[in-house]
This record gives C-alpha cells, structure tokens and sequence, in this order.
C-alpha cells in the first residue's frame, strides 16, 4: 500500500465546542490508483487531505491523531503524522504533491509561470544544473499538454484562461514526480468541456507515472469517470468504501443511498408539459441584443463592443420552464438579467404578454417589476444581511400595494414561508443565522412574494449540496404547478435541465445555437457545439 | 419567540458586540466616556462659584448664575441622549430627534441664558473666610479655568500640591491659574472639533462618494477629480490662511478641518458602492420594483458604512491632533484653554515645568489613542475573516 491512513481523528475547538471534523478516517490507496473521497459541503473531505499534508491551522486544533501510513518507493515507510516539520517538507510536494480548487489564487499573479515551476523544480532538486532544471519544467508543461510551452512558459498566471492554470498547476505538482497527487476539488471551477480535458490529462499522467491520486470532489459525475475505489463521508466519518461501480449502483450505507438517489440524474422524471399551441408565449425576445462598450483611454472613447447577447430571438410558452444552458462567458446570465431589464439591452425587443418591456420609461418598468421576478445564484450575497426576513419579504410588497397593513402582509410572508417549507419564526431572523439552501428558500419567497407569472432562475441550484438541490427542485416544480408559473432556468447542469425543463436553448457566445424540446436536445443534439457540450458532462449511468 | 428578543440579533448589534469583545476598544470607550461626562458636567466639576450655599438661612447655587448658553446646550444634549438611549426606534430617527431638541434648545439658550456679566472669582472665597456663610459646598476642582491667582499676588507656575492651603492638584500654569481645570475644560474643545469635524467631513463624504458610486460614468469621474483636489490642499496651511484672514474661531477650525477630509470617506463609499451595486440582493430590489431612495439608504448604505465608521474613528482623532497642533503654534482660540495651547504655554516658559506639559500631552495621547483603539476594533470586527464568534 503506498499511503494507509488509520484511525484519523482532526478536531477543532471552535467557541468552547468541539468540532469533530475528521472522525475515526481510515483508508488505503494503492500504487497507481485514483480513490475519491465524496460528500457535501462540510463532510471533512478536504480537512482529510490537510490532515495527511500536515497542514492544518495549530491555533484551535484541539485533537490531531491517528497513523498515516506513507511508502514511497525506494524508500522505508514513513508515519506522516510522526514526522518533523523539515522531514515533512520533503516530503510535500516531492513525493506528495496537492492542487486545489482555484487556479488562479494557486499561482502567484507576479511571477511567470515558468520561475514557479522552476522553483519546485529547484527544491526538490537541487543537483540538478540550471539548464537541467529549465529543461525539466519546459517537458513538464509539455506533459500537461499546454500549447506553445516554449513562449507560454514566460506568461504570467493572468494571461491564461483557467484551464490552462489548473495545467500549469498539475505540471507544477507533477515535476516533481510524486508518489501521490491530492487534488482537491481540481475542477469544480472550470467548464464541462475544460474539466473533461482536465480529467483525461490525469488519468494520461497516471498511466505514465504510475503514482496515486486522492481525488476529492462532491460531482458523482466525476467520481464515475475517474475513480477506482471510492470512499463517502458524512460529518467527519467515512461511512462508506468500495470500487466505484458498486457505491454508484449497490451502495450499502443509507447516507450513500440517499446521495445517489438525490442526483437530478435519478429523481422522478418530470411529467411532460402538455403543449397549448394554441396560446400566446408569455415571453418574446426578438433580435435582442446586449453589447457592453469597451472603453480606454483618457476620453474613453468606445474601442469595441463585447457582444454578450448578440440577436437573440427566443420564446417561452406560457407556464413552461425553458432551461438556458451554456458555458461560462457564454451571456446567459446577461441575457436573463436583460429580460428583465436589469441590464439595458442595447437592440431588440422584449415582449412580456404583448407589452414591449423595452420601451416602458423608469416608473412604468418600475410599476410593472412585481410581474418579473430573479431568484439568484450566491445564497450568500441575494439577502441584504441588515434587513430582517419580515423585512426583506413585504418590502416589495409595500412598494406595489399588496396587503392592506402591515399585519396583512406579514400575515401573506409567513404563508409564503410556509410554502417554501421554513418555519414561522424565521420572520424575525436575520440572513446570517440560515444555511444555504435555507437562504434560497427565502430567495424564492421573496420572488414570489409579488404574485409574478415570470421567474429567472439563475444557477439557484450550483452553489448547493445534491441534497438540497433535490429538494429545492422538487419545492420549484410543487409552486410552478401551483401558482402556474413561468421559469427561465438558467444552468450548467444537464442533470437538473433533464429533470426540470419542458424546453431547453443552448447557449453559446451570445446566441442561441440550438433550441427544442429538452428530450430531444439532450438525445438527440443536432449543433456540433451542443454536441461536444452533452458529450463533455460527466454522468452517471443510471 | 418575542419579537424584542430576536432584534438583539441585527447586525449593528452583532458588530458593536463584537467590537467590544476586545480589550482595547473597551478601554478606549471609557476613556472617551469619560471624557464626554467630563466634558457635559464641566463647569459643576471645575468652577471658582459653590456649588450650593447656605446664606442666612437662604440656600443658593451661585455657579447657576455663571452658565454660559452652551453650558446649558451640553446638558441638555446629554439629558435627552439618555432619555432616547432605551427607546425602541431606529438610529436614524433618534438622530434627527437628537438634532431637532438641539436646535431648539440652541435658540432658548441664546435668548434666554444671560450669565452675570461681572465675574468677581474671589467674591465667594473671600465671602467664606470672612465667615459670612452658614455652609459651602465647592466644586470638586474650586478653580474657574480663568481664575488667574496671579492678579492677587500669587507667583503662579506652582507645582501639583506644593501648597496645603490652596491645593492644586495639577498645579498652575504661569498665570496662576489651575490647570486641572484649564484641561476639564478644554476637553470640551477636544470632543467637540473631532465630532463636528468629522461628522461635516462624513455627511460630504457619503453624499458625494454615494452619488458617484452609484450613478457611476461621468459623474464619477468629475468626482473623483473634485476627490483629487482636495486631497491636494494642506490642510494646515488652509488653516494657518484662514486664522490670518478670519480670525481664531473654533467654528471656522471646524468646517475647514471637515471640508478637507472628506475625500478619504467619498473613496470609501464610492468603492463599496460600486461593490454593492453589483451585489445580488441590490439587484433583487431594483427587480421588485423599489424606488431609488429605498435602494440607496436601506439596501446600499448600511452595508456600505462599515469601512467609513472606521475611517471616521481614526478621523476623530486626526482632528484632535490638528487643533491641538494649531493651538501649541499659537493660532489657537484666543481665549479658552485647549490642550494644545497648554502644551504651548509649557515649552515657552523659561524653566520646564512638568506638570504643564505631562497633563496636557498625556490627555492628548490618550484621546488619540483610544479612539485609534476603537478604530482598529471596528475594523477587525467589520472584516468577516477576522470574526471572534465566527
């Protein structure tokens, strides 16, 4: 075995409590083998992964115990958690290297890549001649699969897209040729196309160095195109292990069980929309346009134009939820942003039931915003954290006249709170004191605290845990049924299109390039990019 | 669970609390509490006039007769700052209330606050000797600040104590007159130009940072010049010029000490309104429909403020230094004590005198200090990576 961890315990004192964020953690990885560890936000994946980098914060570290197991060849096995602060240096990053979420803060914005790699290269190797070690991180950035590596090697960390940093990234791990890579969550923050390239470039430099990966990520899509043998924690224990195939298809634990029923890719297929051809669409963009100018110099005269939304004719039926997908960069959160004229459209029409939204002045756009509402992607930063909920909920509706009084509308926001399933004394609380996917609820109440026909769903589902996404879902699909309402699902998950939408249009540098009835778009995608898109998106089979 | 109970939760709660977890901003909040009641109750602490007197029977309090109108004004700003200290509204409206009973108050002060214009400081000690009083009782510090025991043959600069008979605690400066009273006084001075200067530097700072935060484009960038060039102007200098033209006035210290430090607030504003427009919750509003004032004063604002109460703690304290730096060149108020002009008296007698200048600059250091204390603490406990009770 190359790394056998026993008997992990990493606790916290966190305000006179303890925090047991790594619990009784035991595993094994072999020689060449990739083992994820899954589980939500806040299962001490990543706690585990510092825990065997000795790198956890000493100030309120309250219990760090526990046997770590690390045989690196040719050399005599060594406890990691016995180990010196200058022996466990050599160890990081030479025979155990780690990658991290965010590329860009990874990298230090003020040396060229190349001195970076250099650095590491240097360290660990310190015979090595000048030349040698310049020669060594050019074949690295090679082995990554970077183009150009001969002028790229001179860039800086800005200057590359963040794909090409997380390759800079694993061409810095890999040069030193370790004997186990920790990558934590390496591609949570890139595309599906990228993170697709990514994952093939790892399973390539495995085959070729042999060495192990501790793979740590929450996207069982992920887990089932890279993993051998899979572990799930939950609260700090590692409730599960066993090879990939079995945890997806035969999982044993009941939190496993419940995990994988929770994927979009699982949930009870949305009953088809009955299509009314007969009605008007609610929503009619017509050749809309959104262009931001590009302005330099000291008159700051337009240069150029950045065309996020660039002719965009689109039209969503009456009661239907039509899911944008597309990647980042790609304008579709622009585009619903411009709907709603949050962001001015600079051409085009938006027609919302007839009326021209574009041609209304400030106050009648302002009277007629309680029709159009936005539930937003961050729980954190969509509530105003000074405002109470009572507040933050009958605000919008003082302003359009619904209620009589204050007790009326307090009376109709605890009504909403009830069909959000919060409980009644949230009116009094303040944002802070709610996690996540509470926050969205609220989000959501506030949406339709002004009894809108037209909702824009803006990635409300990415920043969330599997299970909670599942259950907002369902709760959205329940109120749409209810209140008929008419949702523009923007998303990156064809997971949760597949399960939510009746339509989808695919997005891509600002214009629609394919759009129909979402069984035949994810089946049947006739787009080449649409194609390449669906094809990239990790899935799992079901 | 009562609705009184959960408002202890609100952020300004949260915040303030956890800025006085910490041991340095308590302090520092004593030492300005303690100098505001110093400086409310200034002439019952420090005055040559009894407070109470027994004559014939008749009992009087003659240092009621010496209030000046703003004696008056202080009390009646702290009286009603305690009444409208447990009341269940939001700050703003205790704000205006506060402003509205100062103004009135202000104008009956001034028609009908006249204190004896003839001011014989002796007349009751000399009254007591002579035995012509049942009982007295004096102030804590029986000195008027402009009680200059030199017009009756004292020599003046004693040191603290050196005397049994007419004790003074800090002793005197060259004039003969006490200065534990000079500095009780002049802390009014202190308190009274950091808060009014700052708070005109702040009022300027929001509205012009806010309106260019917000409207952004070309507002924003004929702001931002504005910014610059009064962030070109020497403050002291401005003040040196306008002592010159003007006169020595406080009021005057005031507004130039104000309208030359806002432009630090107006960059802080301006940054978090730019910041904040982009925030989702801002732009939640602008969707349902809320007019423009709602957006900026309840959603923008608060959560704008953090960085500029701040700046204004280390703001309070930059205008103490500055008035008192005017005062120890001499450009001070002609009349009054400040600390600062103490500090000058100090250094220009002939002999050192300690006590003239270790008081003073000790009183100077502390304020400036406690205020920096709480700054620091409000700034740690604004920043959410820093949090104590995370």
């Amino acid at each position: 075995m190359l790394l056998s961890v026993k008997q992990l315990h990493t606790w916290f004192q966190h305000q006179g409590r303890t925090i047991k964020a790594v619990d009784e953690v035991s595993f094994e990885i072999a020689r060449g083998e990739t083992f994820c560890l899954v589980g939500e936000s806040g299962s001490g994946k990543s706690i585990t992964a510092l825990s065997i980098m000795q790198l956890l914060p000493k100030s309120n570290l309250k219990r760090h115990t526990g046997e770590i197991h690390f045989h690196a060849q040719d050399e005599a096995p060594v406890d990691l958690a016995g180990l010196s602060e200058a022996e466990m240096q050599q160890v990081r990053g030479g025979r155990i290297a780690m990658i991290f979420q965010e590329p860009m803060s990874s990298l230090n914005p003020v040396f060229t890549i190349g001195e970076q790699i250099l650095e590491a290269v240097r360290l660990h190797f310190p015979e090595l001649s000048e030349g040698e070690a310049w020669q060594r991180v050019l074949e690295s950035l090679e082995a990554v699969q970077l183009p150009d590596p001969q002028t790229r090697v001179h860039s800086f960390p800005h200057q590359l897209s963040g794909g090409q940093r997380q390759r800079v990234m694993i061409a810095m791990a890999m040069a030193c040729e370790p004997d186990l890579l920790i990558a934590d969550e390496p591609t949570t923050a890139l595309d599906v196309t990228v993170q697709r390239e990514i994952l093939r470039l790892m399973k390539t430099l495995q085959q070729r160095t042999s060495m192990a990966i501790l793979f740590i990520t929450h996207d069982f899509g992920v887990v089932c195109q890279i993993a051998d043998r899979v572990g799930v924690m939950q609260r700090g224990k590692l409730v599960e292990t066993g090879d990939t195939e079995q945890i997806i298809h035969r999982p044993g634990h009941s939190y496993t069980q419940a995990l994988i029923a929770a994927l979009p890719e699982n949930l009870a297929r949305n009953q088809p929309h009955e299509q009314r051809a007969d009605q008007m669409p609610l929503i009619r963009l017509s050749r809309l346009e959104i262009h931001f100018p590009v302005r330099k110099g000291l008159l700051r005269r337009v240069v150029d134009q950045v065309r996020a939304v660039d002719g965009v004719d689109l039209e969503i039926p009456r009661g239907e939820i039509l899911a944008l997908v597309g990647e980042s960069g790609s304008g579709k959160t622009t585009l619903g942003r411009g709907i709603l004229r949050l962001t001015e459209p600079t051409a085009g029409r938006v027609a919302f039931d007839d009326t021209d939204i574009t041609e209304m002045n400030r106050s009648q756009l302002r009277r007629f915003r309680r029709h159009m509402q936005i539930i937003f992607q961050d729980p954190i930063s969509s509530l105003n954290p000074r405002l109470s909920i009572a507040a933050i909920l009958t605000e919008a509706m003082k302003v359009h006249g619904i209620g009589e009084n204050q007790e009326a509308r307090i009376e109709i926001a605890r009504d909403l709170l009830d069909q959000v399933q919060m409980e009644e004394d949230t009116l009094w609380r303040y944002p802070h004191e709610f996690s996540g996917g509470q926050r969205q609820r609220i989000g959501i109440a506030r949406a339709l605290s002004l009894n809108p026909s037209f909702i824009v769903c803006d990635e409300i589902t990415s920043a969330l845990d599997v299970s909670v996404q599942a259950e907002i879902l369902r709760m959205l699909l329940d109120l749409r049924a209810k209140h008929g309402l008419t949702l523009l699902f923007i998303t990156h998950n064809i997971g949760v299109v597949e399960y939510v939408s009746d339509r989808t249009a695919v997005m891509y540098q600002g214009k629609i390039v394919e759009q129909g009835r979402t069984e035949d778009i994810v089946n049947r995608p006739s787009n080449r990019y649409t194609q390449q898109l669906i094809a990239a998106v990790p899935r799992v089979p079901v | 669970m009562s609705r009184t109970a959960k408002r202890r939760q609100s952020y300004w709660r949260r915040i303030l609390g956890q800025t006085f977890i910490r041991w340095g901003a308590r302090l520092g909040l004593l030492w300005v509490g303690i100098l505001a009641l110093v400086g409310v109750f200034a002439p019952f602490l420090a005055s040559s006039f009894p407070l109470l007197l027994s004559h014939e029977g008749v009992i009087r309090s003659p240092v009621l007769n010496y209030l000046q109108p703003v004696d008056v004004l202080f009390l009646v700003a702290f009286i009603t700052l305690l009444l409208l200290y447990p009341w269940q509204i939001t700050l703003l409206r205790k704000f205006l209330i506060m402003l509205s009973v100062l103004a009135v108050a202000a104008l009956f002060a001034y028609l009908w606050v006249k204190p004896q214009q003839l001011v014989i400081y002796e007349q009751y000690r000399v009254a007591d000797a002579a035995g012509e009083y049942d009982w007295v009782v004096y102030a804590p510090v029986p000195f008027s600040p402009k009680d200059y025991q030199r017009d009756r043959g004292d020599t003046g600069l004693e040191a603290p104590l050196s005397q049994q008979s007419r004790a003074h605690w800090f002793g005197t400066e060259q004039n003969g007159a006490d200065v534990l009273s000079r500095m009780v006084h002049a802390s009014r001075i202190a308190l009274g130009i950091g808060f009014v200067a700052t708070g005109i530097a702040m009022l300027l700072g929001i509205i012009i940072g806010g309106l260019m935060g917000y409207f952004s484009g070309v507002v924003d960038i004929l702001g931002m010049r504005l910014v610059e060039i009064f962030e070109a102007v020497p403050t002291l200098f401005l003040l040196l010029t306008f002592v010159a033209f003007f006169g020595r006035s406080l009021y005057i210290m005031m507004v130039i000490i104000g309208i030359t430090s806002w432009p630090g607030y107006a960059r802080y504003v301006r940054a978090e309104f730019l910041r904040l427009r982009k925030q989702d919750f801002v732009q939640a509003a602008e969707a349902a429909g809320l007019p423009l004032p709602s957006i900026l004063f309840r959603h923008m604002l608060p959560n704008g403020m953090g960085p500029v109460l701040v700046a204004a703690s280390f703001g309070v304290a930059s205008a103490i230094l500055a008035e008192a730096t005017l005062s120890f060149l001499g450009l001070g108020l002609v009349d009054d004590p400040s600390w600062g002009e103490m500090l000058n008296q100090a250094v220009q007698s002939s002999r050192f005198n300690w006590w003239m200048a270790a008081f003073p600059g000790g009183a100077i250091f502390l304020t400036v200090f406690a205020y920096n204390l709480i700054g620091e603490s409000l700034r740690d406990a604004i920043d959410p990576y820093l949090s104590k009770s995370g």
